[in-house]
């Protein structure tokens, strides 16, 4: 597919990817590919952020750039290096006279020697590229200004060699955890989707989606009692993912129920913090009962 | 065509009613919308609320005003506001400034001639200064403690980061200098070059009491943070009473009485009283868990009267210890003892986390945070 035409054909193309998008989601995604606008996803870990620019990729059959941000990430890691090795190697390799020609200087900072990171990749590969920023909010504030730049008009300026300017922009997704609050003009330059955790019904039919081996019974329980755990005060509650993660090691251990028994046993898959375990357990037949 | 006119007028509208509400919908993005809308199908509501949405909204705590615009504006309900207003009787206002004395420490201020023979009389009585509580100090005498202290350099301990920087040695090669020394020697590396991790600052978080008997001496510590700022550090800032509330981005451009009055305003409740348990474990669900305070110095102020159950607070100090660097706990009724133990339940409780024990109470043992801070490493 090449652009969708309707928020219903996005949805049922996304689906058809393996990942279920809400209407809010949906309707977010279509205008950002129809406006060529970067999409902002905000939501609590494991609710599928990343998970949107992976399938997104897949379904357009574009390739798909990753930039992992983190503390202190700088240009030389997200848009280009010059491979001094190479280089060095390359002038050795010349002879004297060679090296003499003015124009050796000028070929060693040609393309040829140009390492390039994911934003100049995603920039040079345009509109084939689906460009995911993943966890922004964990790089520096300056980053955020440099970001906020390449993200307005899709162009980068390499003193050496010139500007190199993407014809249709990338379509670029950015995820954060907030852990900081974003400067608001990169939220501006954005869509903005904040991704809740889903309602019982649509988690169901995910699990189902993503593990078709597991029973539904099964599953139905397995959601019921991890919507409950979520309502608890945890300090991690699970995510998505972590229902998944469940319902696959019950699954794999050949249960058909979810008993208090067997939930402690396997509480590994949901629960990821001692805190949060021992809280858990104290209420484990209230939250396997009603499943 | 009139029709178009019509729907972008009212789309307008709309963004001016969400303007009200206080949400920042400019004109480029009304102009977005309508593009979207244009896209979208305009008849269908849900897709004018979900683009809308996403294009007008650009913070998950604004989701719920333009809901509440959405409503009003489109399907014509009832502002809810009135309903939640009524369900939460609100104190009449003011009435929560009671719980903090903000000292007139600017009207001293007013005759010129005044100030200057007051400031002259304080500047021989700064060493008597340094050793009398806060509370037990004249407007005029707080003034001039505000001025030392602006002076005072806050700095705390470093840490490692992922960045290296040139250095005369170090523990990684800078082939990058090295390359480009031997171009200009015509390929012949000549020297070796290094590199070492760069450090900087660890961020400090003060989280401060602000109850009636705790805020004079946490607004002190409020000026504090102003000159830690300074330090090019990064400087979180929370008040508890009742609840918890930052007050970070205020201090950036509020004076810090203004700010500390207005968060005495949002942290208490009718019944008042200190739940510092619940006050931390807010912090920690909240801030902390995101990593706000990661390998950073948290610094509490707080006398430790707490009305809340004491295993929450056990619970949060646990979590807190986990999630930062250090902890250092300010409390003014340590005064100048030694031999201090303390007394009261929220204290004990949280005594096996805290690092550091300190006073808080005068300048003196405020130039003793100082000068610990840098070590606390």
């Amino acid at each position: 597919m090449d652009r969708p035409e309707s928020v219903a054909e996005l949805t049922a193309a996304l689906r058809q990817g393996g990942y279920l998008a809400d209407r809010g989601l949906a309707t977010a995604l279509f205008v950002a590919i129809r406006l060529h606008r970067p999409v902002l996803l905000e939501g609590e870990v494991g609710v599928g952020k990343t998970e949107v620019a992976k399938v997104l990729a897949s379904i357009f059959g574009r390739r798909l750039i990753r930039l992992q941000c983190y503390e202190g990430i700088d240009t030389s890691q997200a848009l280009y290096e010059w491979d001094y090795a190479r280089q060095m190697l390359h002038i050795r390799a010349l002879s004297e006279q060679q090296v003499a020609d003015p124009d050796a200087v000028d070929k060693l900072f040609g393309p040829k020697f140009l390492l390039e990171r994911p934003l100049l990749e995603a920039v040079k590969a345009g509109d084939r590229a689906v460009l995911l920023i993943d966890e922004v909010d964990r790089a520096d504030d300056e980053f955020e200004a440099f970001l906020l730049e390449l993200l307005s008009d899709f162009q980068i300026s390499i003193p050496e060699i010139g500007t190199i300017a993407a014809d249709r922009p990338p379509l670029v997704v950015l995820t954060s955890n907030r852990t900081r609050e974003l400067h608001d003009a990169l939220k501006r330059r954005c869509l903005y989707h904040w991704i809740d955790y889903p309602a019982a019904e649509r988690e169901v039919e995910i699990v189902l989606l993503k593990e078709p081996g597991v029973g539904e019974a099964l599953t139905r329980k397995v959601v019921a009692a991890v919507q409950r755990l979520r309502e608890l005060d945890l300090a991690k509650p699970p995510g998505v993912a972590e229902t998944i993660d469940w319902a696959r090691t019950l699954s794999f251990l050949g249960e058909t129920d979810l008993g208090a028994a067997v939930a402690s046993d396997t509480l590994g898959a949901v629960i990821k913090e001692r805190d949060d375990l021992d809280v858990v357990r104290d209420n484990l037949a209230e939250i396997t009962s009603g499943a | 065509m009139p029709e178009r006119a019509q729907f972008v007028d009212m789309l307008v509208r709309f963004g001016h009613e969400l303007r009200g509400a206080g949400l920042a919908a400019g004109s480029g993005d009304l102009m977005t919308y309508a593009a979207a809308l244009a896209e979208l199908d305009p008849s269908d509501l849900a897709d004018v609320y979900w683009a809308g949405r996403t294009i007008l909204v650009t913070r998950r705590d604004d989701i719920a005003a333009y809901d509440r615009v959405f409503r009003r504006f489109f399907l014509g309900a009832d502002d809810p506001v009135a309903e939640v207003l009524r369900l939460n009787p609100g104190m009449p206002a003011g009435t929560s400034e009671a719980a903090l004395v903000v000292p007139a420490a600017d009207q001293a201020l007013d005759e010129q001639q005044d100030r200057q023979a007051v400031l002259g009389l304080m500047a021989s009585d700064a060493e008597a200064l340094r050793h009398k509580s806060f509370p037990a100090c004249t407007p005029e005498e707080l003034a001039a403690v505000r001025r030392i202290m602006a002076r005072m350099r806050l700095t705390p301990p470093r840490r490692r980061t992922r960045r290296t920087v040139p250095a005369r040695d170090g523990s990684a090669l800078d082939v990058r200098r090295m390359i480009r020394q031997s171009l200009r020697a015509h390929s012949e590396p000549a020297k070796l070059y290094w590199r070492q991790r760069k450090t900087r600052l660890r961020p400090l978080i003060l989280i401060l009491d602000v109850s009636g008997s705790m805020a004079d001496y946490s607004r002190n510590l409020l000026q504090f943070a102003y000159s830690a700022k300074r330090a090019a550090a990064r400087v979180e800032v929370f008040c508890f009473g009742t609840r918890l509330t930052r007050v970070t981005r205020e201090l950036d451009h509020r004076r810090p009485d203004d700010a500390l009055a207005r968060a005495a305003r949002t942290v208490f409740d009718w019944e008042g009283g200190t739940r510092i348990g619940g006050s931390l474990e807010s912090f920690v669900s909240d801030w902390g868990r995101r990593g706000l305070c990661r390998g950073g110095i948290v610094v509490i102020c707080s006398d430790g009267l707490d009305r809340g159950d004491p295993a929450v607070l056990a619970a949060a100090m646990e979590r807190l210890a986990r999630l930062s660097h250090r902890i250092v706990w300010m409390n003014p009724h340590k005064r100048d003892d030694v031999a201090f133990r303390p007394s009261t339940l929220g204290m004990m409780v949280a005594a096996p986390h805290v690092d550091l024990l300190l006073s808080g109470h005068d300048l003196n043992s405020l130039e003793e945070l100082a000068a610990m801070l840098p070590s606390l490493d």
